[in-house]
């Protein structure tokens, strides 16, 4: 499938396209990015578990090695509500600096995920205030956006949660429904930080689906969305054998993706995720895994939160997600 | 409550820490015999190594699988290729051998069950828990035998073979790794050697047989020791050999001079009477894979990358050393080239141009007298490996079956240059050189012209079979440091069949 089918060329937001030499220079970056803002997320010596905690099912599903695949699925659902685009498209810097855009979500993700209290509470709280900032009309609909808005706040939230399952069924070591339900439970807090009133976030698997079915009826392509996902799925600048891994990466994430959200943005169809594709996606997963391993100060973070995982098993914990049979870790 | 909670984690810490007495000496073992591996391991890292502990197959999936254990592997090949990798994918590949904690103790058991069926305490007489080293996709235990022999037992971890055979499969993938990783190699032969090399160690029965095969032709030489395998014991998953104790590489760079020198001089001749006799080759000379006891005498571990030579391919082998060294005919060396298949004929290149390049190669045997070797040697020949800009470049090439030879310039010549070894290489390989047959040049020469003296059977046969074909020689018979020493007594340094698989 050729890079053709992604770009948005003709849609041209009002910010123009990406100046080629830009985009080269951020997409270099992406992998050192991510890995700096996952082990300044990483504490070393944590007040507390955090909002989630070592026996949650939420870092389990973190660590697979599917999460590639959900994050960038994630953001091809969140970018289809014209109003949440709208917000990041008027008021980020994404195309000066995209990957800086994204290292800052996945800063704000890890420090939420695996801080302490304070630490989250503290990252929600900028979040908040920088949201407060982020309002204006909607070019393309003609309404109103505030960042802060729970709807808007509820759909990106919605967006994520549903990507992690999608891509860890498809790909990864899926959980058994009962977890999928607890993770569901789990992330509700995290858009409760942004603002969401508790009572209006689904906590179970059914109950995000039935939001998600009420809320398409508002979702559509935009020339922000159609712009910013053609970046993402076929970034400029990648050495070209890079950017043949980076294929698989896209074909997963579009194999993933509902099919009304791919008709919406009007991608074709990726290749059948079948039990050898699976593999090769896996393989492919893996070389990203180790080139992130690679990155000064990833695999002691890892080993923190794998460590605090196994004592977490260890100590009786939650006793859900430990695997039947799986042995404790310290002996 | 969330101090309280705080406080039992607290002393949960500091029990752990208590408990750490224990281990440690285990831990510390563990750590001191694999150099590479686990370089930077002190206690508390290594404390902290024993707590990731593999404890089920999914764990080394988790760890090992989608391509992890296949770059893994790749890297340790790539130690000997520095200078083709950039910054970033060594620190990758190495940062990956940094990743794979030890098997636990039940899971490293429950593979020795499956394999030998019996647990380890029944398999052997005594078993040590506590893996002495890491290895070839799985780790090394010390045990004694039922009938009181020491040995070392490599286990391999469950369901590897599985997914690297799986990973392997996936030529298109492994193809752009490396050309991202070494764009300066040749992609395919480099390939074809990985899928190769790894596919070899999966099944541990190839490397007992080659080791065996070493065994029996060494046996009874004066300064070159192989450790035993002991095939009741060994399996495609499990291997046991005879433990061997000695100093490590690291320890042999403070020894005197003569020392270094005479270590040297036997890795030499272990490496070229393999070749010339057994037209065999262990492509694995990396420093973990030896251990030194003083007067030459060197252990030889890990035979997990073993090459066998038809004479065909021997022949234009020793005919370009011949030629080039010996009748100093530059026509018929570059003929041989062609021949070997180095050289496309007809190659628009005059014959002093390809002497020349060639030269470095055969730098240490072109005239009699006692020289040095030196990292800056070690260097030029690594630097002329990898001159893709020479003239030569475009028309050399280097068939597959002789892949595994560039570890004889990028292996073998940087750890006698870390040793600043001095020789009469020259008079050494005249000594070695099948068209040749010199007289000895030093005493070890001697010694070994004794060795040869008192066996039944020469040469190449060796390589054909598994049988013993040499004659004992029980006087001369190398001293096996492992079995008079007890379980418990042996030191930290060195005590693995090899850490670099």
């Amino acid at each position: 499938m050729t890079a053709e089918s992604y770009s948005a060329a003709g849609s041209g937001g009002p910010g123009g396209v990406v100046p080629p030499g830009a985009s080269t220079a951020a997409a270099v970056g992406l992998v050192e990015r991510y890995a700096a803002a996952f082990v300044a997320g990483v504490p070393d010596q944590p007040a507390d578990d955090g909002f989630f905690g070592p026996a949650s099912v939420t870092w389990r599903l973190s660590a697979d090695l599917s999460a590639p695949v959900a994050g960038l699925r994630s953001i091809l659902i969140q970018a289809l509500h014209p109003l949440a685009m709208a917000g990041v498209d008027k008021h980020s810097d994404w195309r000066r600096d995209p990957v800086g855009r994204l290292a800052a979500t996945s800063a704000y993700m890890t420090t939420l995920t695996y801080g302490d209290r304070a630490s989250a509470s503290g990252a929600a709280r900028r979040v908040r205030a920088i949201h407060e900032h982020v309002r204006g009309v909607d070019a393309v609909t003609g309404l109103p956006y505030a960042a802060a808005d729970p709807a808007l706040l509820l759909w990106v939230h919605a967006g994520l949660a549903d990507s992690v399952l999608a891509a860890v069924r498809l790909l990864g070591t899926p959980p058994s429904d009962a977890e999928a339900d607890r993770f569901v439970s789990e992330m509700a807090v995290s858009a409760e930080l942004l603002g969401v009133p508790r009572e209006i976030i689904p906590a179970s698997v059914a109950a995000m689906d039935e939001y998600m079915a009420g809320v398409r009826p508002e979702l559509r392509r935009t020339p922000a969305a159609a712009e910013s996902m053609g970046y993402m799925l076929d970034p400029a600048g990648m050495g070209e054998e890079i950017a043949e891994l980076w294929a698989d990466l896209r074909d997963a994430a579009l194999a993933a993706l509902p099919g009304w959200a791919r008709d919406l943005y009007g991608y074709p169809e990726p290749p059948p995720v079948t039990p050898a594709r699976r593999t090769q996606i896996r393989q492919t997963l893996g070389v990203f895994d180790a080139v992130f391993m690679g990155e000064p100060g990833v695999l002691e973070a890892r080993q923190r939160l794998e460590l605090r995982m196994r004592r977490a098993e260890g100590s009786g914990g939650h006793g859900g997600v430990v695997p039947p049979g799986a042995n404790t870790a310290s002996q | 409550m969330n101090n309280g909670r705080l406080a039992a984690a607290r002393l949960r810490v500091e029990r752990g820490l208590a408990a750490l007495g224990l281990a440690a000496r285990g831990g510390a073992r563990y750590a001191g015999n694999a150099p590479r591996l686990f370089a930077r391991a002190g206690e508390r890292r290594q404390q902290l190594r024993n707590d990731l502990a593999l404890r089920t197959a999914e764990d080394v999936a988790a760890t090992l699988g989608a391509m992890k254990g296949v770059l893994m592997k790749l890297g340790q090949m790539a130690s000997y290729v520095d200078d083709g990798l950039s910054p970033a994918a060594r620190r990758t590949l190495s940062r990956l051998q940094d990743s794979v904690p030890p098997m636990s103790e039940d899971l490293a058991a429950q593979v020795v069950t499956e394999e030998l069926g019996r647990p380890p305490e029944l398999a052997f007489g005594t078993w040590d828990p506590q893996p002495i080293a890491a290895a070839s996709i799985g780790q090394v235990h010390r045990a004694i035998t039922r009938d009181g022999r020491a040995v070392a037992v490599k286990v391999q971890y469950p369901g590897i073979a599985e997914t690297i055979e799986a990973d392997l499969g996936n030529v298109a993938l492994l193809r752009r790794m490396l050309k991202i990783t070494a764009p300066a190699q040749d992609v395919d032969a480099l390939l074809a050697e990985l899928r190769e090399r790894i596919s070899e160690e999966l099944d541990y029965r190839s490397e007992a047989r080659n080791q065996q095969l070493f065994a029996d032709f060494y046996d009874g030489h004066p300064t070159i020791h192989v450790p035993r395998i002991v095939p009741e014991l060994s399996t495609r998953r499990v291997v046991t050999s005879d433990l061997a104790d000695g100093a490590r590489f690291a320890e042999l760079a403070g020894w005197p001079t003569a020392e270094r020198d005479l270590a040297a001089e036997t890795i030499y001749r272990f490496v070229f009477r393999s070749l010339y006799q057994m037209h065999a080759f262990n492509g694995d000379p990396h420093p973990g894979n030896y251990l030194f006891h003083g007067g030459g005498r060197v252990t030889f571990l890990d035979f997990g990358l073993v090459k066998h030579f038809t004479a065909d391919e021997m022949q234009p082998l020793a005919a370009m050393v011949k030629h080039l060294c010996v009748d100093n005919e530059p026509e018929e060396f570059r003929r041989a080239m062609v021949q070997a298949g180095f050289l496309v004929p007809g190659a628009p290149v005059p014959t002093p141009v390809v002497i020349e390049h060639m030269a470095v190669f055969y730098d240490t045997v072109r005239e009699r007298g006692p020289r040095t070797m030196t990292g800056e040697y070690a260097s030029a020949v690594t630097r002329r490996f990898f001159d893709f800009r020479s003239p030569l470049a475009s028309y050399a090439r280097i068939p597959r079956s002789y892949v595994i030879l560039q570890r004889i310039n990028l292996g073998l010549f940087a750890l006698l240059g870390e040793l600043s070894a001095t020789a009469d290489w020259r008079g050494i390989a005249e000594e070695i050189w099948p068209f040749f047959q010199g007289p000895p040049v030093t005493p070890m020469g001697a010694a070994e012209a004794g060795w040869r003296a008192g066996r039944t059977v020469g040469t190449h046969a060796a390589s054909l079979g598994h049988k013993r074909l040499f004659k004992e020689r029980p006087g001369l018979k190398f001293p096996r440091p492992g079995t008079e020493t007890p379980a418990g007594g042996h030191t930290a340094a060195g005590t693995a069949p090899g850490c670099s698989g």
